[in-house]
């Protein structure tokens, strides 16, 4: 391990645990390349539904204070998330609207990128476009492309293991996960 | 100095966007230069057979060309029925079908003015959706979308009479300028 590897969190958007996405999320630690160590971000399971008065005297719950510490002193952060609805899980987008209170945001400037898994053919990209645009909202530095869409997820995990085996989708989030690295590098490089 | 280009996207002479993107340079912090890019206007629609034949037309070089040389682009765009006008997306379609892209990494930022109390936020974020096939690096706050823009823009002087909107603008392209300096670069 170098001394300039990266940090970078990953935040899942399901808490099922047979979920798609979560086993994709396990998955990018054996993923990323030498100079980046990917880590399971603190839960958001714990969080209550949002609401102003309970942090109207300036103190937020111990759990959302750990999730917005936790995304401030990564590198990056990647979400891997379902689609509810054609749009961001509930429990997701909850815990970005509580961080997003925080006086000091932490997703602000902080370089995100996004995978989704579904089972059917658009692979969570409504997800994605939503989040896009929660994440402008916060400021966050969202990286572009490759984009990762696992359509008919199903068929891409083995049944039991929950194990990725379809080739083509490991080879397409290392590569994203490649060129993420080199985004951090080079956004962090300029500031 | 800090290249800017603006790109409108569109082509009628009187247009309220037009209008907020002339008035654009004089509002520029100060090491920033705002001038607009060649026009789009005679671009062919699209088609790769005209690529393949006689190769980009000598004006989709020009804007190309003129994309790679600034360190960041402005969009000033009307929304045409929710989303990015054709004259717009058309030149976009080209730019994207040249070797070596020139949007990638390019810091970008969008304006929107219209005659409705959303202020063209659909094409906004349509636009931010095309932006990211090409890699470009948009940025995100402050936004500027002019609302009612008729009240705020006097078509006959060519000026902005909204104070208010004025502000916002001078505060975006400061923060423009601060991105660039931050993530920018030509590569």
């Amino acid at each position: 391990m170098s001394d300039n590897q990266l940090n970078v969190i990953v935040i899942c958007g399901s808490l099922r645990k047979a979920s798609y996405n979560a086993a994709l999320a396990r998955t990018l630690p054996a993923l990323a390349p030498p100079g980046m160590a990917v880590k399971a971000a603190p839960g958001w399971d714990k969080m209550a539904v949002y609401n102003h008065d309970l942090h109207a005297d300036g103190k937020f719950p111990a759990e959302v204070t750990a999730w917005g510490d936790a995304i401030h002193s990564a590198d990056g952060v990647i979400i891997v998330s379902p689609e509810y609805n054609w749009s961001i899980p509930g429990g997701l987008k909850n815990a970005i609207d509580w961080v997003s209170r925080f006086k000091e945001v932490p997703f602000k400037e902080k370089p995100v990128a996004l995978q989704s898994c579904a089972g059917g053919a658009l692979g969570g990209s409504r997800m994605q476009y939503h989040l896009r645009q929660s994440l402008t909202a916060i400021d966050a530095l969202i990286f572009g492309k490759p984009e990762i869409f696992v359509s008919f997820s199903a068929k891409k995990f083995d049944e039991k293991t929950l194990e990725l085996t379809d080739q083509p989708t490991v080879d397409i989030v290392k590569q994203q996960l490649a060129s993420f690295e080199k985004f951090i590098r080079r956004m962090n490089g300029r500031k | 100095m800090t290249d800017v280009i603006t790109i409108c996207g569109s082509l009628r002479k009187g247009s309220f966007n037009r209008i907020v993107m002339n008035v654009l340079p004089g509002l520029a912090p100060e090491g920033m230069q705002i001038k607009e890019a060649p026009p789009i206007s005679e671009f062919p629609l699209y088609n790769a057979d005209i690529q393949n034949s006689t190769g980009f037309p000598a004006s989709v070089h020009a804007l190309v060309d003129a994309i790679r040389a600034a360190d960041g682009v402005i969009f000033n765009t009307p929304e045409y029925n929710f989303g990015i006008p054709a004259p717009l997306k058309n030149a976009l379609d080209w730019v994207s079908r040249v070797p070596n892209q020139p949007f990638v990494g390019k810091p970008i930022a969008i304006q929107s003015a219209s005659p409705g109390p959303l202020g063209g936020a659909r094409v906004q974020y349509d636009l931010r959706r095309a932006m990211v096939f090409l890699d470009a690096l948009t940025l995100n706050k402050p936004e500027i979308f002019i609302g009612n823009c008729a009240q705020r823009i006097d078509e006959k002087t060519g000026k902005i009479t909204d104070e208010q909107t004025i502000g916002f603008i001078k505060q975006q392209l400061a923060a423009f300028a601060k991105f660039i300096a931050s993530y920018g670069g030509k590569r």
